[in-house]
C-alpha cells in the first residue's frame, strides 16, 4: 500500500458525511438520529458530521417506507453524492414498510427496488447506539481502500 | 398592483435545517422575502385509508406512528375516543400516570423544538445544551415505558402496567435535573443579544391573523390567544396547570411560550407524582359500536380523533386532525411574509414546530 493510500484510509476513517433523507417516514427513526447528534452520544467523536446536504455526503441514511413522492426524486438524488457513497437504511420502514405496509397504502417498500442499499438496521426506530454502530461498521469496510478494489463498486 | 420578483428561491425538501421533507418556494426580490409558498406532501402514507377495516388494537399502533415525536399523544387521543365510545372507566392512578407521560412528552418535544430553532439560527452550542437535556427526558419516558419511542402505553381502561416507587423517584430525579440545568439555557436564551437579533419582531403572527387563520397550540398562545384543550379536562387544573400566553406573536415568544410550559410540565409531574392515588391501573371494558370526537392538546396543539366503529370494534371511518397543518399554512400566510432576509424563511417555519409526518400522514 502506498502512503498516500494509507493517509487516505486514515483520513476517511474519521470524516463520514452523513446526510438523512425522510421518505416517508414517522419521526421516530429521524429524531433518533438527531439524538445521536447529542453530547451524550457524540457522534463527531467518531469523525461523523450530520450535514444533510447530499452534495457532500459519503453516507445516506434513509428512513421511512418510499412514499409516492420520493419514488424518482430519490434516484435523482442518489446520483447527486459524489463516489465514494453507501446507503444505511433506518427502521423498519425501508426493508418492508413495518405498520403501514397493507393494501391501499400509499408507499412501496423496499428502498432497495430503487437504489442500492449497503446495511439496514432494523427497528422501529432503532437506539441512537445502533445507528452509530451501523454507520461505524460501513464506513470501515467500504472507504478502506477505495481506489485500488477491484470488485463492482455498490 | 403588479409583483416585482427578482428570483424565485426554493428551499428544501432535504435542506440542513429541516428534519423532515417539506419544501418551501420563496419570492425574493433582493435579500427580501415577499411570499413564500409550503408545499407538502413528501411524506404522505394514508395512515387514516389503512386504518379502516381494521380492529381497533391494531389502529392503536398505526396512530402512535402517525408521528414519532410526540407518538405518546397520539395513543393517548385514540384511547381516549374509544373510551368515550364504549363508556369505558379509567381508574384515577392510570389517569394520573397518563399525564405523567404526557407532560413527559410534551417536555421532549418543546425540547427538540426550541433545539431545532437554535441550530436553525446557528446557535449550536445552545442546541446541544438542550438536545443534552432532552435525552434525561428520554430515559425518565423509557424507565417509565420500558422504551424510547412507540410504547403502547396507553390501553383502554388504564395502562399497560404500574409504576414502582423507584420508578417514580427516578423520574422525580431527572426533573429535579432538568428544573436545575433549564434556567441557565433559558436565561442564555432570553438574554443572548444576537439571539435577540435573529429572533425578536421577526416572523409576527398578529392577534387578529391568528383568529383568522385558527391557529393552535404554542403557536397561537404565543400571539395572545388563549387556547388549551387541557382546560377540559379537570384533573390538569387540580396539578396546577394554568394558561400560558405572551403576546408579541414573533419568533422568540413562540420559543420563550415552550421554555415556560417546560417548567410547567415539570411542576405537572411532580405534582400528579405526588398526589398518585393508590389502586389498579387497567379496568375492564368492551369496545362497542358508535362514533364520537374527542380532542386533547398535543405538545404542537389540538388534536382531534373523529372515528366511527361497528359492534365488531372494526373501524368504519377514521379521521385525524393534527395540529401542525394550521401551523404550516398560517406560517406561510402570514408569518413568512415580508421577511428581511431569506434566512428568516428556514427560523420563521422552524419556530412554529412543524411536524410534517403529523400534517400528512
Amino acid at each position: 500500500m502506498t502512503l498516500l493510500q494509507t493517509l487516505k484510509n486514515a483520513v476517511r476513517k474519521r470524516s463520514i458525511h452523513v446526510c438523512y433523507v425522510n421518505t416517508g417516514s414517522c419521526n421516530g427513526c429521524d429524531i433518533e438520529i438527531l439524538a445521536c447528534l447529542s453530547p451524550r452520544y457524540d457522534i463527531e467523536q467518531y469523525g461523523i458530521y450530520v450535514h444533510n446536504n447530499p452534495r457532500e455526503a459519503d453516507v445516506i441514511l434513509i428512513t421511512g417506507a418510499m412514499s409516492a413522492q420520493w419514488i424518482d426524486k430519490l434516484p435523482d438524488l442518489w446520483d447527486k453524492v459524489p463516489e465514494p457513497k453507501a446507503v444505511v437504511t433506518i427502521g423498519n420502514c425501508p426493508i418492508s414498510g413495518c405498520a403501514f405496509n397493507r393494501p391501499g397504502a400509499l408507499i412501496d417498500p423496499p428502498v432497495s427496488k430503487y437504489i442500492p442499499v449497503t446495511a439496514a438496521v432494523p427497528g422501529c426506530p432503532p437506539r441512537p447506539t445502533e445507528i452509530i454502530s451501523a454507520i461505524l461498521g460501513v464506513a470501515d469496510i467500504l472507504f478502506e481502500n477505495y481506489e485500488t478494489k477491484t470488485e463492482e463498486k455498490p | 398592483m403588479k409583483k416585482v420578483v427578482d428570483v424565485s428561491l426554493p428551499i428544501g425538501p432535504v435542506h440542513p435545517c429541516f428534519k423532515e421533507p417539506a419544501r418551501i418556494k420563496c419570492e425574493t426580490a433582493g435579500e427580501r422575502v415577499i411570499a413564500t409558498e409550503v408545499e407538502l406532501g413528501y411524506v404522505k402514507k394514508g395512515i387514516e385509508k389503512i386504518m379502516v377495516g381494521r380492529p381497533w388494537q391494531e389502529t392503536i399502533f398505526l396512530a402512535e406512528r402517525v408521528c414519532g415525536i410526540c407518538s405518546v399523544v397520539h395513543n393517548t387521543a385514540i384511547v381516549g375516543a374509544l373510551e368515550k365510545i364504549s363508556g369505558i372507566a379509567v381508574s384515577p392512578r392510570a389517569m394520573h400516570l397518563r399525564i405523567i407521560l404526557n407532560e413527559l412528552d410534551r417536555m421532549q418535544s418543546h425540547l427538540l423544538a426550541n433545539y431545532s430553532y437554535c441550530y436553525t439560527i446557528e446557535h449550536e452550542t445552545l442546541a446541544m445544551y438542550l438536545l443534552n437535556l432532552r435525552e434525561t427526558v428520554m430515559d425518565a419516558i423509557e424507565i417509565m415505558t420500558g422504551t424510547r419511542i412507540m410504547a403502547a402505553y396507553v390501553v383502554p381502561g388504564g395502562v399497560r402496567e404500574d409504576i414502582s416507587a423507584e420508578t417514580a423517584g427516578k423520574i422525580l430525579d431527572a426533573i429535579g435535573h432538568i428544573e436545575a440545568e433549564l434556567p441557565r439555557f433559558v436565561q442564555m436564551f432570553a438574554t443572548g443579544p444576537l439571539i435577540a437579533l435573529r429572533s425578536k419582531g421577526i416572523g409576527v403572527l398578529s392577534v387578529a391573523d391568528a383568529k383568522e387563520s385558527g391557529v393552535v397550540g404554542p403557536t397561537a398562545r404565543a400571539s395572545g390567544i388563549a387556547r388549551d384543550a387541557r382546560e377540559q379536562e379537570p384533573l390538569y387544573a387540580g396539578l396546577g396547570w394554568h394558561m400560558i400566553t405572551r403576546s408579541e406573536g414573533d419568533n422568540f415568544a413562540r420559543i420563550m411560550l415552550r421554555f415556560d410550559e417546560l417548567f410547567q410540565s415539570a411542576a405537572i409531574i411532580k405534582n400528579a407524582l405526588a398526589q398518585l392515588p393508590d389502586g389498579p391501573v387497567r379496568l375492564g371494558g368492551r369496545v362497542t359500536a358508535g362514533r364520537t370526537t374527542h380532542t386533547i392538546e398535543a405538545p404542537r396543539g389540538d388534536l382531534t380523533y373523529d372515528i366511527e366503529l361497528d359492534e365488531n370494534g372494526q373501524v368504519i371511518s377514521v379521521a385525524i386532525q393534527t395540529p401542525s397543518i394550521m401551523n404550516v399554512e398560517v406560517g406561510s400566510h402570514a408569518m413568512m411574509k415580508n421577511l428581511a432576509s431569506a434566512a428568516d424563511v428556514t427560523s420563521t417555519f422552524i419556530s412554529t414546530d412543524p411536524c410534517i409526518a403529523c400534517a400528512e400522514r
